[in-house]
């Protein structure tokens, strides 16, 4: 028989009262260093998520790299060149007077994209305005994938440094999110690489039904226009220019329509992708109104502040879809939900309008294999 | 933290119409597609294909 089975038949002492001891040793350890444990556990989670973050960020990098040497036909190493590119800062415009701030914002943010692509020009030799945008569209997802492993790192660090419990608890309760979009940022690049149309691309794609066949023009940046008929109205219909990777700028299009070629639209309308709120099919349709467009707000000032001005109806025509799979290759549900789309388009012009009214439809989103 | 999930695989179709005859055609993604381009004639009518749609769908589906 063991020692411990021999001292325990000789002394008082039975399994009860040996785990009710343990129970009370354990207990204070819990009490004292308890959350410290919880910390170490939230920090190894945290830290595996980080590792995940870096390896997506590397990816999208090697990728980015790939492209622009095998299909942008660097003549150059352009590693060193991208590595400087994916720490670039916009650096926003004060707030503390917020009065006239849009302007600013939209002079920064038209200086960056302005300089991205002379940047990425300087670095290829395809003067393929599809391979530009497509280096365009790489780079910022390796930025953005690069901005957030950073912050998270930030985090995670001064969370370690400080023993701060509440800091690294609060960033494994968003890491799951987060590493959401990263994982959709990431899924992206493939598409952006083959040139294939995104979910985002919807509003585009609708359009360019009214716009085949017809003279386009440029508008606005990377914006072409094409004027169309649908049982007496004309039909100004605007769109990103395709198929480049682009968003265009619908603001200032729709400012040059109706301002300075003075076109007098009774209606606006925009098509655009929406997030779908979990339980929402992908490729639903919702109607409403406003102006429906992203971004970082300059584009839905813009179309707010003329509509306004002039008293136009802003009309919208939303279609779900969630962040995956607006920034993927187009699924098929949601390509399908184009025609559903043009017949409520076309019910919303007949309703909203006469004969002989002028409407303004614009598809917002990424052209990318979207031509017009 | 497996918050992303196993996806399916998806295949990439690109589906071309005849803007006459309205005959359709699906066939795979091949590189250079994209909406509104031209492509071959029509089997039936000899008109111009125009690729009408790219999208993609679950191997499974497909």
């Amino acid at each position: 028989m063991s020692i411990v089975s021999n001292i325990m038949l000789q002394s008082t002492i039975d399994l009860n009262t040996l785990f009710y001891i343990l129970y009370f040793i354990t207990f204070p350890i819990f009490i004292f260093y308890g959350q410290r444990l919880q910390m170490m556990m939230s920090l190894s989670e945290v830290g595996r998520a980080l590792n995940r973050l870096m390896m997506m960020r590397d990816k999208a990098r090697k990728e980015t790299i790939d492209y622009i040497k095998d299909v942008g036909k660097a003549p150059n190493d352009p590693s060193e060149r991208i590595d400087q590119f994916l720490d670039y800062v916009t650096i926003m415009p004060v707030d503390l007077d917020p009065s006239g701030i849009v302007n600013k914002i939209d002079h920064i943010v038209t200086t960056k994209d302005e300089r991205v692509r002379a940047e990425v020009k300087s670095l290829i030799s395809d003067t393929n305005p599809v391979t530009l945008s497509v280096s365009e569209n790489l780079l910022e997802v390796a930025s953005t994938l690069n901005t957030i492993h950073k912050i998270v790192r930030h985090y995670y660090l001064l969370g370690k440094k400080t023993n701060s419990y509440f800091l690294i608890y609060q960033l494994q309760m968003i890491m799951p999110m987060i590493l959401q979009e990263a994982d959709a940022l990431l899924n992206a690049v493939d598409t952006f690489k083959q040139g294939q149309p995104v979910g985002d691309g919807i509003g585009p794609l609708v359009v360019s039904r009214y716009m085949v066949g017809r003279e386009k023009q440029p508008i606005a940046k990377d914006t072409v226009m094409a004027v169309s008929e649908y049982k007496g109205r004309k039909l100004y219909i605007l769109k990103a220019e395709g198929p480049m990777g682009y968003v265009g700028q619908p603001g200032v299009a729709m400012r040059r329509v109706i301002e300075e070629m003075g076109v007098k639209p009774s209606a606006i309308i925009m098509i655009d992708a929406a997030l779908k709120l979990e339980g929402e099919k992908t490729g639903e349709i919702a109607e409403g109104v406003g102006a429906a467009i992203g971004g970082i707000g300059v584009e839905k000032f813009q179309i707010e502040e003329v509509a306004t001005k002039h008293k136009i109806p802003l009309y919208a025509i939303l279609i779900k879809q969630s962040i995956l799979e607006a920034i993927t290759v187009m699924r098929k549900e949601i390509a399908e939900a184009t025609d559903k789309v043009i017949q409520r388009l076309n019910r919303l012009i007949e309703e909203k309008t006469k004969e002989g009214d002028t409407v303004l439809v614009a598809g917002i989103g990424n052209s990318l294999g979207v031509g017009q | 933290m497996s918050v992303i999930e196993k996806r399916p695989k998806l295949i990439v179709f690109t589906i071309e119409e005849c803007p006459v005859c309205g005959q359709k055609m699906k066939r795979p993604f091949q590189a250079g597609d994209y909406i509104t381009k031209e492509t071959t004639k029509c089997s039936k009518c000899s008109n111009t294909l125009r690729i009408s749609l790219i999208y993609a769908e679950n191997a499974k589906q497909s």
